[in-house]
């Protein structure tokens, strides 16, 4: 803390030449000679002027605020000058770990298997991968932030590339994974919308383009899925947040329409908290200091994707349902400033792996977790350990 | 007459000056970020504005039951020191267009200091925006001013 010393502080420096200064003004101080009879009288009238001018200064640096420095009861009582001025609730809460504006991550995944089902008249498999990884790059850059509105906008990149055992290819979704991987880029947005002093609402939107693609063999923009989720919540205090709300994703793999829950709360201690947006992700938060931060929990992360367009079988493709719950620890530090470091590692349950097929419509559909639809091909996605890293630009 | 000119023509470059003055000070007052956890006094030191914290919703910290610190100040030296009179807006000056830059904020939440550019909307609230490099990589808080009810 910088340390101000012997400095007069004032609300304005003027003033304190004014005050100071002007009861011992004389005219030799300001290169004049003491006034004489045989001296010209502009000289007095000059002077004059320059009483006027500091005494005007004088009254033009009238602090309004409160001068005695260390009595700092006197800003207990005190109120908007505009008295229209509302409060409103912000989104964070005490020891939050911090917002990501910009990422760069990459994803390892250890050795894992696929059991295939049948796909029309292609034969079921297993299929033997040493690893999946792949780039995360992400991007949530705030448009507005005001007081009363925040408004984010944001793009990702994720992709994942297959490394699979041996030469063979047991299937197309086999070769597909393997000669492709999945890719996908999206866009999505935020606002968060307080009411007041305690409540909001909290909307996402998301725009994910999905599939076996590269960028030289897009995916038509037609495949775009996209997700939704609303919350209404209420910010109790500094140190506690709630909200419930209804979202459409696809985490699960295919389309779903389910209910959310938000708390983001820490302990009085400030060791502990939660942070939760469930189903989604639920993590339990130690607090080693202000730039270490330990969380355990999980994430479901998944989407749908656009495969195998063109197969003769059928040319529109396939849309693979892929899911994964991810149990990790995940441990964030600051590197250098407002530069952080994220690593996680954990295990990578497969929950889906499934695909639709949409022939002869192609328009998706609403199957949720009691729906009777049945897959074009069910698919066991094996579980296997995995690791993340990323470094972060993180938001003030 | 040749010194009357010239005291004639430093009295309108001072006036010019108080007037350019009064057009920067109306930054000065007490101050209220909109998360509503703190008041901040701005002041003035020379030709620059600096803004302190006076007033804490939570001035004790729940743990010791004392007053709270800046424990979270990446210099370790600095963690005893009271976050009430603590200094967080730093070295602004007045660019004009009702706008003061050049400074910085400090975040006692997380020990971070931030560029910053402050922008009145009007005579009581305040565009507080922190940023990181540059301005597009920031988050604004809108402050509003607190006077004694009348």
């Amino acid at each position: 803390m910088e340390e101000i010393g012997s400095e007069k502080i004032t609300a304005g420096g003027m003033m304190v030449s004014s005050v100071i200064f002007f009861p011992r003004l004389k005219p030799w101080a300001i290169g004049l000679k003491p006034w004489a009879p045989e001296q010209k009288p502009y000289l007095f009238g000059s002077a004059f002027i320059l009483m006027l001018f500091l005494s005007s200064v004088s009254m033009a640096q009238t602090d309004t605020t409160i001068t005695e420095e260390e009595d700092f009861s006197m800003y207990e009582n005190l109120y908007f000058a505009d008295a229209g001025a509302k409060r409103f609730c912000t989104p964070k809460v005490f020891d939050l770990s911090p917002a990501k504006l910009i990422s760069f991550g990459y994803d390892h995944q250890g050795a894992f298997g696929i059991d295939y089902d049948t796909l029309g008249a292609v034969s079921s498999g297993h299929g033997h991968f040493n690893s999946a990884s792949g780039l995360r790059l992400g991007a949530n850059i705030p448009v507005i932030s005001k007081t009363n509105i925040v408004w984010q906008l944001g793009v990702n990149y994720v992709r994942t590339s297959f490394d699979g055992r041996g030469t063979t290819a047991i299937n197309v979704l086999d070769s597909t994974l393997r000669n492709n991987g999945l890719t996908t880029a999206g866009l999505n947005t935020t606002i968060f919308k307080p009411l007041g002093e305690e409540n909001f609402i909290i909307a996402q939107g998301a725009a994910d383009l999905s599939g076996d693609y590269h960028f030289d063999n897009f995916t038509p923009l037609k495949y775009m899925r996209y997700s939704a989720a609303i919350i209404f919540g209420k910010k109790k205090s500094d140190r506690k947040m709630i909200g419930f709300g209804l979202s459409r994703t696809y985490r699960a793999g295919d389309l779903n329409y389910i209910p959310v829950i938000l708390l983001n709360w820490t302990a009085p201690s400030r060791k502990w908290g939660v942070e939760m947006l469930a189903p989604a992700r639920v993590h339990i938060r130690k607090t080693l200091s202000a730039r270490n931060i330990l969380l355990f929990g999980y994430e479901l992360e998944g989407n749908s994707y656009r495969v195998l367009r063109g197969e003769a079988t059928n040319p529109l493709g396939y849309e693979l349902r892929r899911s994964e719950l991810r149990f990790r620890a995940v441990w964030e530090t600051s590197m250098y400033q407002f530069i952080w470091m994220s690593l996680q590692a954990g295990y990578r349950y497969g929950y889906s792996f499934n695909m639709d097929s949409f022939a002869p419509s192609d328009k998706e559909f609403f199957r949720g977790f009691l729906g009777d639809q049945p897959f074009a091909q069910e698919n066991e996605f094996k579980g296997t350990w995995y690791a993340q890293l990323s470094v972060n630009l993180v938001s003030p | 007459m040749k010194s009357l000119l010239l005291i004639c023509a430093i009295f309108f470059s001072a006036t010019l000056g108080i007037a350019q003055n009064t057009e920067s000070d109306r930054l000065l007052g007490v101050w209220e970020p909109s998360n509503g956890k703190a008041r901040v006094k701005i002041e003035k030191i020379g030709d620059k504005y600096y803004g302190k914290i006076v007033w804490l919703r939570e001035p004790n910290d729940p743990n010791t039951g004392q007053p709270k610190v800046d424990k979270n100040n990446a210099d370790a030296t600095q963690r005893t020191v009271p976050l009430k009179g603590y200094r967080l807006l730093k070295d602004f000056k007045y660019l004009g267009k009702d706008q003061w830059d050049s400074g910085t904020i400090y975040d006692p939440e997380n020990g971070s200091t931030y560029k910053c550019i402050i922008k009145m909307t009007d005579n009581n609230t305040l565009d507080i925006r922190g940023y990181i490099g540059v301005e597009a990589l920031g988050r604004t808080d809108v402050w509003k001013r607190l006077e004694v009810k009348k």
